[in-house]
């Protein structure tokens, strides 16, 4: 792939450039992301926007400030249960991801988790997909730095084999959006909605590089 | 009993429905002290025409046709009551536990002497009247037998709900000798059965609630249900003790099924505290209006405590307080200032919640210049007469059902909530269920009283030559309107007597302390905390002292039974065997006339975080009816100490209480319950109590492990077990 | 109106379609066996099978549950002898009792799914149901013997009862 050789050739970004933000993969998207892996070829000129590493660094740094918030990272833990709080606390009732992200037994997600959030203050958020990632693609935030965060995102093997349009097409996720309304005293994301958005775009469609870092 | 003269309609029909006699039947109904009169008859036309005298309030019924009713008097919070009262009683009624009925009494001390379910008192308090209620009855059977045979009643004897002739082998099923048995008087100094024969008594009976409490069917005070009953919830005054300014009900009264609100003002003790309540046709209709409301509270007049104003002032006044004397022999105070190393520390523990799993709620239902009240309730003879009183009503128009209790450890022995209740459906004139929320319950109180312990002491010669012992907490005996000005009796509580015998310069007193902080009995009480302070300072002299802490304590404790029990713990926990990398730590505590040893052994998991590994726990509680059910009792007891030790403190701001649900007073899971291994001593000592007393040892002996492991000393309560 | 499937009976509802499913089973159906402790999905004593999950119905709309299969403590089973219920009764797991509803169902979609669960398992399964009485050492004991009445299907139609000895 003519992409894959020039991202090599700068050094920034290993293997296939994909991206997940996101919480959560479901087997549907995992099927059609396989479909289209082979259409994918980022250009110069994709989608009119010119590749900027500078530029798209930068981008990267606001949108990881995002994905390190505790909206965000709070499911996307280094270790197999979630996370609670503005603190990052380990989820109370010792909840773990089970095979496919869902929770395990009688301790799965949606058992408290309802399609929409429940009224008043340490109430469980709610959407109808809530889930952390699988067991087999863990998209760890925790702990990670930007480079390795921005690396992991890109990485087609890591971030459920998605293609550049399906990354774009990512923050649209109603399990993304959730991190700008998750119910009564929660700290939201460092910026809005559609502020990420930007940027999320800015940095894929600008060459989805990686900082140094 | 003899004056009860009216109004036997409606809960004497309704107690006969309950434990669904037919035909005639025999009510043994035993006054304490036991006294010979004894039995009853009530025949089928009587039922509906009963006579005034007739006494209702029985311990034992049995009908014509042989089926027997025995009451539990005590409530059932999950001690095990609805087991253990009759398994006592039909140890010398010689019935068979699995073909009898078992029902809860109403609350009435005339009848049943205290039922107040506290103290760990349900056995030790009435075993002996139990027994002999149970052996009079099968006496009173056997003679009725005799006479209709013709025979010695020395040739009869009672086995499964029948009597024997032994000669002959005839027999009469119960049923057929209650007519007979009515009449009689009822024997005096009847003979008990030696432990050596009993058959029920001792062992580990299955509980009768169990199969109620797998399939939902067991009535708690929540799910009881009566007729035309309407649902509230209240907005009390924050503060506890503050009063009502003004509210707006418009907003709440627009949402369809709220149908009244209404200013109330419910006794706290001896203040009083007002809410706004809401009543609905559900109980999350009464909710919504509820967060509807407008309210301007006043909260004037007292103090707005903070947290650490309360610690502060105990610490300062005892400093400087010597504060009231409860014990004091020789002379520590020399001793202490001669002493060239003193030991002085200070300990903490918080308040408490008591958090039941079920949240307060009670039912009433006033009408007519009568009261009668369903609910999860630990003292239904307090509350009849505490109402009685209260709503100016004779205590026989006052009657107070119990239902199962999700929970009780103190909290449902406080009378607001039935008060509460009561004077909704007397304002509405309709039979009401009032629901706490859970953060109703949370930050209500009353709770365990925060407390800090001040402990000097001195060892010379590998012996201890002086030991001082000051406690600063709120008395919860003042909140019950005792005298002030003395010495808070409970500061001796958790610490063994044995100890008076053996140190020989010893003081031990209260610095009176007060806040405007409901307070009230939290499981085992005062035991509960002043266990830590007692058993850690004992483990620090130990130390210092150079001594093994077991063997340093077996010094110390000379009575034999205690020696005993050291032995036991020593043995089963391996004590002398301990390895390198784990942590062993003992802590001995009386409670409630039972004395307690826990070995508590901690190490480090792979993580490096603290693992406690095993607790054995030793129990001397004397005579006892059901192992199983005091193993119970001993399991939980140590998750809840484990709780209030590592997870749990209430804090207050301003006088507002700062934790509202589990999710900022979380409980332990099942994750951390640790593994426990229990023996129980075998002696012919009196019965003492099972509910509580394991669980005052458990702390120390914790932190006194950690102590041997990490030689980190834990002083404040909570701690944070994974931080260490 | 709304059509909910309990215990397999079909009820007409009209209530409030964000009202907790916990408060219309017990307020308006009138099944108490399922019950209130917390409100906010802590504590799991409002736990009921919704689909076959163990759902806590304190924070469910019933809308949530409207036309989809609902199960609680009351419908576990016709006599009070699922796996679960007899283990329980088996050892005497219950003090108090309040939270064992809960407990309970929880417990039945551990051994549906995993019939034979380790300790681990059982922790990572119940941590959601709190026991105040800390009756968690005889859950975790009695989760073991549901999982050998399961297997075996040993037991069926005995019922304890006072007079037998627990096996301790």
């Amino acid at each position: 792939m003519k992409l894959h050789s020039e991202i090599k050739s700068h050094n920034y970004l290993p293997g296939k450039t994909m991206i997940v933000l996101t919480l959560v993969f479901s087997m549907i998207a995992l099927t059609s992301s396989m479909k289209y892996k082979s259409d994918f070829h980022m250009s110069d000129t994709a989608d009119g926007v010119k590749k900027d590493s500078i530029e798209s660094v930068k981008a990267f740094m606001k949108v990881y400030e995002v994905l390190m918030s505790p909206r965000c990272m709070n499911c996307h833990p280094a270790g197999d249960a979630p996370l609670q709080g503005d603190d990052n606390h380990v989820h109370t009732m010792n909840v773990v991801r089970g095979p496919d992200g869902t929770g395990l037994y009688a301790a799965k997600c949606s058992n408290c988790h309802q399609p929409t959030n429940v009224p008043g203050l340490h109430t469980p958020p709610g959407n109808p997909k809530w889930q952390l990632p699988p067991a087999n693609m863990k998209m760890v935030f925790q702990g990670k730095s930007p480079r390795q965060l921005a690396l992991q995102i890109m990485n087609y093997n890591l971030n459920g084999h998605r293609n550049k349009a399906q990354l774009l097409e990512h923050s649209k996720d109603t399990l993304v959006k959730v991190a700008w309304n998750m119910g009564e005293g929660r700290t939201p994301p460092p910026m809005s909605y559609s502020a990420f958005v930007n940027v999320w775009n800015e940095w894929i469609n600008k060459g989805g590089y990686a900082p140094k870092q | 009993m003899e004056n009860i003269t009216e109004a036997i309609s409606l809960s004497r029909r309704k107690f006969l429905k309950n434990s669904g006699l037919t035909g005639a039947a025999l009510f043994l109904g035993f006054y304490l002290p036991v006294s010979a009169k004894a039995g009853r008859i009530i025949t089928d036309t009587a039922l509906n025409n009963l006579e005034p005298e007739i006494e209702m309030n029985a311990w034992i019924l049995i009908d014509t046709s042989g089926k027997v009713t025995l009451v539990d008097h005590r409530a059932e919070m999950g001690q095990g009551s609805f087991q253990s009262v009759p398994q006592i009683i039909s140890e010398e009624l010689e019935v068979d536990l699995a073909n009898i009925k078992v029902i809860f009494a109403e609350g009435n001390q005339k009848k049943y002497g205290s039922q107040i379910t506290g103290g760990s008192s349900t056995i030790r308090g009435s075993y002996k009247n139990l027994l002999t209620l149970g052996a009079s009855a099968r006496e009173l059977l056997i003679q009725a037998a005799a006479a209709k045979w013709n025979v010695p009643a020395s040739e009869c004897y009672a086995k499964s709900g029948h009597v024997f002739h032994k000669p002959t082998g005839r027999s009469f099923h119960y049923g057929e000798l209650v007519v007979d048995a009515s009449k009689l008087e009822a024997p005096k100094n009847v003979k008990l059965k030696p432990r050596s024969e009993y058959t029920l008594i001792g062992k580990p009976l299955h509980r009768r609630d169990t199969p109620l409490k797998t399939n939902g069917s067991a009535i708690f005070g929540l799910d009881k249900r009566i007729p035309g009953l309407v649902f509230a919830v209240v907005e009390r005054n924050p503060r506890m003790r503050g009063t009502l300014k003004s509210f707006d009900e418009s907003a709440a009264l627009k949402i369809p099924g709220v149908k009244k609100v209404l200013k109330i003002k419910m006794a706290v003790f001896g203040t009083y505290r007002e809410g706004v309540a809401v009543v609905a046709d559900s109980t999350w209709t009464a909710m919504k209006g509820r967060k509807a409301l407008k309210v301007e509270w006043d909260d004037s007049g007292f103090t707005h405590m903070d947290s650490a104003d309360i610690y502060s002032q105990q610490e300062e006044a005892l400093k400087t307080n010597e504060g009231l004397s409860l014990k004091k022999q020789g002379d520590p105070d020399s001793m202490l200032s001669n002493a060239e190393n003193k030991i002085d520390i200070m300990y903490q523990t918080p308040y408490q919640a008591h958090a039941c799993m079920e949240p307060l709620n009670c039912i009433a239902h006033y009408q007519e210049k009568k009261l009668e009240i369903w609910g999860p309730i630990q003292a239904p003879d307090w509350v009849q007469s505490f109402l009685s009183k209260e709503m100016n009503l004779p205590m026989e128009d006052v009657v107070v059902n119990m239902t199962f209790l999700g929970g009780g450890f103190g909290r449902k022995a406080f009378l607001d909530y039935p008060h509460e209740a009561t004077l909704i459906s007397k304002e509405i004139g309709l039979p009401v269920q009032v629901t706490w929320s859970r953060e109703d319950d949370m930050t209500q109180g009353p709770y365990r009283p925060g407390v800090t312990y001040h402990c000097e002491g001195a060892v010379a010669n590998g012996e201890i030559s002086a030991f001082k012992f000051r406690m600063a907490g709120q008395n919860i005996d003042h909140w019950q309107g005792t005298e002030r000005g003395k010495p808070n009796s409970s500061t001796t509580e958790g610490f063994l007597a044995s100890y008076y015998d053996s140190i020989k310069n010893l003081s031990i007193a209260d610095v009176p302390f007060e806040t405007p902080i409901p307070i009230m009995w939290w499981r085992s009480v005062y035991a509960s905390t002043n266990g830590f302070a007692y058993e850690s300072f004992m483990d620090e002299l130990a130390i210092a002292a150079g001594k093994d802490p077991l063997d340093f304590r077996r010094s110390y404790l000379k009575d034999e039974r205690v020696q005993k029990q050291i032995d036991k713990m020593e043995e089963i926990s391996g004590w002398k065997n301990r390895k390198k990398n784990e942590g062993y730590g003992v802590a001995i505590t009386e409670c409630f006339s039972t004395t307690v040893g826990q070995v508590v052994k901690v190490s480090r998991d792979d993580a490096g975080k603290i693992k406690i590994d095993q607790v054995w726990v030793v129990m001397d509680c004397g005579w006892y009816v059901n192992p199983d059910i005091i193993r119970a009792q001993v399991e939980g007891s140590i998750v809840m100490a484990l709780g209030a030790a590592t997870i749990h403190e209430i804090t207050f701001k301003d006088g507002l209480v700062q934790q509202k649900n589990f999710y900022d007073y979380n409980m332990p899971r099942i994750t951390n319950a640790p593994p426990v291994e229990l023996y129980i001593m075998e002696n012919d000592g009196a019965a003492g109590g099972v509910g509580e007393p394991g669980l005052p040892p458990f702390t120390p002996a914790l932190t006194n492990a950690i102590f041997d492991l990490t030689g980190k000393r834990i002083r404040k309560l909570p701690f944070d077990l994974t931080a260490i | 109106m709304i059509s909910l499937n309990v215990n397999q009976k079909t009820y007409q509802v009209d209530v409030d379609p964000n009202m907790p499913l916990l408060w219309v089973i017990r307020d308006i159906i009138g099944l108490t066996g399922t019950k209130y402790g917390c409100g906010v999905a802590q504590c799991g004593a409002c736990t009921v099978h919704l689909n076959g999950e163990a759902v806590r119905s304190c924070v469910t709309k019933v809308s949530r549950a409207e036309g989809q299969k609902i199960v609680t403590i009351e419908g576990l089973s016709a006599n009070n002898d699922h796996p679960v219920q007899r283990a329980w009764q088996e050892i005497d797991v219950p003090q108090c009792g309040y939270c064992h509803s809960g407990q309970i169902m929880s417990a039945a979609v551990l051994l549906r799914e995993n019939p034979n669960p380790t300790d681990q398992d059982i922790d990572e399964a119940m941590s959601g149901n709190i026991c105040r009485c800390g009756t968690y050492l005889r859950i975790r004991k009695a989760i073991h013997i549901a999982a050998e009445m399961q297997k075996t299907k040993s037991n069926t139609g005995q019922t304890k009862n006072s007079v037998s000895p627990v096996k301790i």
